[in-house]
């Protein structure tokens, strides 16, 4: 039986709004480097954290272009969680609760990212060793 | 007892329910329970020895470890020396570490 503990996170933050949705971000990355597995179950805004159709821009007030602005997109920084987990042999899944998706049309994720509901987070924090919830005001 | 984590992100000048979080964390470490409060975004801002918010420093209490998140001091530009001396700064793998060894963690 595998030693390796499992984490599950649940945040409910969109993209780009938000202080929390860097810092559950950093949340994640630190527990790949505990050697954790993980999972996500996003819901509301963060339903729309691994859309694949986000796009990065230029800033014309500032006069910098799409390149020189380079925009995060929380749909690279999931993929790039995604990377790191592979690399150490470790699993990151995430689910995006359905009917938050097709409120925001953000059906459209990135690999790895698959669609459920409420009792997949039942799911996940019955079978981790420990839940964090994050929520909004 | 119990141990507990609290993630408080919020800055109490400006957000009312920052107050009551505080109390909740004050009645627990007054059951006995042991608590560690990490101070992460906005949240960092009363840790300055500058800041005046007595209901924060009523926190500086024997059952309750404050230590303030790295990343978050350095956004807003302040030293360490800044801070409340019992206050110590740290990384987020802090919270992580009570998740993997079953503490009850709590976002505030």
């Amino acid at each position: 039986m595998s030693h390796i503990k499992t984490l599950t996170f649940a945040f409910m933050d969109p993209p780009f709004e938000s202080e929390r949705t860097v810092t559950f971000f950093r949340l994640l990355d630190a527990a790949l480097d505990a050697n954790s597995h993980v999972k996500v179950f996003a819901y509301e805004g963060a339903a729309a954290l691994s859309f694949a159709k986000q796009q990065q821009h230029g800033n014309a007030i500032h006069g910098r272009d799409t390149e020189q602005e380079d925009h995060p997109l929380t749909k690279t920084w999931i993929a790039s969680l995604q990377q790191k987990a592979r690399k150490k042999a470790l699993s990151f899944e995430w689910i995006n609760c359905g009917l938050c998706v097709d409120e925001r049309g953000v059906n459209d994720t990135i690999p790895g990212c698959n669609r459920g509901g409420p009792a997949d987070l039942w799911r996940y924090a019955s079978e981790s060793f420990n839940t964090l919830t994050i929520g909004t005001r | 007892m119990s141990e507990f984590l609290f993630i408080q992100s919020r800055d109490p000048f400006t957000d009312a329910l920052t107050k009551s979080q505080y109390e909740l964390i004050n009645h627990l470490a007054n059951a006995g329970n042991r608590v560690t409060v990490v101070l992460v975004q906005n949240g960092v801002m009363p840790a300055t020895k500058s800041s005046i918010f007595t209901p924060f420093t009523k926190l500086l209490h024997e059952n309750i470890t404050l230590v303030a998140d790295k990343f978050s001091l350095q956004q807003r530009e302040i030293d360490a020396e800044q801070l409340i001396p019992e206050i110590l700064t740290t990384d987020l793998d802090i919270v992580i570490k009570a998740l993997l060894s079953g503490q009850k963690v709590i976002w505030n």
